[in-house]
């Protein structure tokens, strides 16, 4: 955890010139032959290097809206475009961390990281060095000859995050990522989330349904309300004073904080309680 | 905690008293019928050599306990050994064996050959599926058996009808089962590949495919089992060679020993096939050996 305490001269951050990285524009997404509506006319935009966090009861269609700015889907309406240009697919413009476990099991863990680059077209020698660098950073340069299966689920989950962060995303999409993770590892993985998107300086979406791993990772957190997907808030945290925090204790010291964590827990109630008074 | 320590006199008069350490656990005892539990190497070896002797035992027993006058249709199980070493040693049964392994391998090679694209495709592309499933997975219900008088018609009592036969008994299944495996791939790996780029070329190789080959060499494992079963059907059609033809012959001639000791080499050669294909699956697939914990 030193690593982590070196970084305690809190780095700043700069958010948002004129140009968001991506905006989406009155999205809605209907299934089921348009008798049932995931996302409502939902709109937004990201701007570069934010952190914004997607909170809200489940099925309220964060993982929808996720999907849609990956390209995996497609929004009944409305329009998506990411730095000035419709989205229409997937690309490697948006990397993605999903819940569960991507690594490919038949390459090892040096050959996962180089997979994605070798997709966009690196040259083999670039391609074996920044692997061995982002694996570095990941804390896995002991295992770069294991296959994930011996791998533990944090260490897959940092497998993963170092082959889409190494593809240099405009826009690192995440669903869940520690959602699977025992608490004490899911405290190391936000630790070094925060480590790297400070050094990678990546524009992120997280979804996430732990209100303090939202507060913590994100500069910026979208509330979603359920049946329809809308919009029920859109928060930045100006508590952080616009810089991020590595140390979770300083954070929840900060005033603000509680009022804030107090106002997420409160929403989310209301939700659950529209759900079961609803039905 | 601390308190209980404190309380605790930790010495008498000068002397250091040191805690006798506390009574060795004495587990129950592991019954035969431990719910879960898993044998040693050793162990499995020895109640799997423990099993094949009892299969032996109550084959010999079923030959002494026969009426004498009838004995002769349950041969012992030294009979059997004796046909097996004049069937080698005497009637060159080691060409007719290399024979029936040769139909077996043909015809696989050529069923694995149709079935690993058609299945794959059908696992991967649900359009494909619609097409080809519903025809395909009709002929499974097609019985091999009931082709032999057409393939006689059309190929006569040659290799060709044979190997079609082991031909038509094994690669419906095996399409349906590479269409499970292929379709039973993760959806987040292709999404995943999908993500950072790649084409669907590049996901239908790089990815499907190497993620189903495991299950789909288990599967191959499967069916060839069931290519051995066909084999004395296959070969009663103009019987002149094989392990098949050879049974047909001895039948003939009431020579239940002969039988016997055929159906014991197919039954051999099937394990055979069956660890060749295990041994291969670990050669190929390293990084699917499960870690012993
Ligand atoms: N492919 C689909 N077909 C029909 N309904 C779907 C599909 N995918 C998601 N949904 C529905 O859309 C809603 C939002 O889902 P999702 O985005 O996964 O929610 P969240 O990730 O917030 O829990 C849920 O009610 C879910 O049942
Ligand atoms: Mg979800």
């Amino acid at each position: 955890m030193t690593k982590i305490a070196s970084l305690h001269a809190h780095a700043s951050y700069d958010v948002g010139h004129a140009h968001p990285v991506l905006r989406a524009h009155r999205i809605s997404k209907e299934y089921v032959n348009g008798t049932f509506t995931a996302l409502d006319d939902v709109s937004f935009e990201l701007k570069e290097n934010q952190i914004t966090a997607f909170v809200g009861p489940s099925g309220c269609g964060k993982t929808t809206m996720l999907r849609i700015i990956a390209g995996l889907e497609h929004p009944t309406r409305g329009r998506l475009e990411v730095s000035g240009k419709p989205v229409v697919g997937p690309g490697p413009d948006r990397g993605m961390i999903f819940q569960a476990y991507t690594s490919f099991p038949w390459l090892t863990v040096l050959e996962n990281v180089e997979y994605g680059m070798k997709i966009i077209g690196i040259p083999a020698a670039e391609r074996r060095e920044r692997a061995m660098s982002f694996l570095k950073l990941v804390h896995l340069q002991k295992f770069v000859d294991s296959y994930p299966r011996s791998l533990s689920g944090g260490m897959k989950q940092r497998v993963a995050l170092a082959r889409t962060l190494a593809q240099n995303p405009n826009v690192l999409l995440m669903d869940e990522p520690f959602g699977a993770l025992d608490a004490q590892v899911r405290w190391e993985m936000q630790e070094l989330m925060i480590e790297l998107i400070e050094r990678e300086k990546k524009t992120v979406v997280a979804i996430t349904h732990d209100i303090a791993e939202a507060i913590y990772l994100a500069d910026r957190i979208i509330f979603f309300s359920r049946q329809p997907g809308r919009i029920k808030a859109d928060i930045n945290l100006d508590f952080k004073n616009g810089k991020r925090y590595p140390l979770k204790e300083e954070l929840i010291k900060l005033p603000g904080y509680v009022d804030l964590e107090y106002r997420l827990f409160a929403m989310m109630r209301e939700e659950i309680r529209d759900a079961s008074s609803g039905e | 905690m601390r308190k209980m320590t404190e309380e605790r006199p930790a010495s008498v008069g000068s002397i250091v008293q040191t805690p006798a350490a506390a009574p060795l656990f004495i587990p129950p005892k592991r019954r035969f019928l431990e719910l879960r539990e898993q044998p040693s190497p050793n162990r499995s070896l020895l109640l799997g050599a423990l099993g094949v002797i009892c299969f032996f035992a109550v084959w010999e027993l079923g030959h002494y306990l026969t009426d004498a006058s009838s004995r002769r249709f349950v041969p012992s199980v030294e009979n059997v050994a004796a046909a097996l070493y004049r069937l080698f040693a005497e009637q060159d049964f080691l060409t007719d064996v290399l024979v029936s392994c040769r139909r077996i391998f043909i015809s696989f090679l050529a069923a694995s050959a149709i079935a690993l694209p058609i299945g794959i495709l059908m696992g991967c592309f649900g359009n494909m599926r619609a097409l080809l499933n519903p025809t395909l997975s009709g002929c499974r219900y097609l019985p091999a058996a009931s082709f032999i008088p057409l393939l006689l018609v059309w190929f006569g009592p040659t290799d060709t009808a044979k190997i079609a036969l082991l031909f038509l008994g094994v690669i419906f299944f095996l399409i349906s089962l590479i269409l499970d495996n292929t379709n039973a791939v993760q959806k987040e790996l292709v999404e995943a590949s999908l993500t950072m780029g790649a084409s669907r070329r590049k996901v239908l190789t790089g990815v499907v495919v190497p993620a189903a080959m495991p299950a789909i060499v288990d599967s191959m494992r499967n069916m060839i089992a069931v290519a051995w079963t066909y084999l004395v059907i296959a070969e009663i059609v103009g019987a002149q060679d094989g392990i098949g033809a050879v049974m047909m012959r001895a039948g003939r001639f009431l020579s239940v020993d002969v039988i016997m000791a055929s159906i014991l080499t197919i039954g051999l050669l099937g394990v055979i096939t069956d660890l060749l294909f295990r041994a291969a699956s670990r050669l190929l697939f390293p990084w699917n050996i499960e870690r012993r914990s």
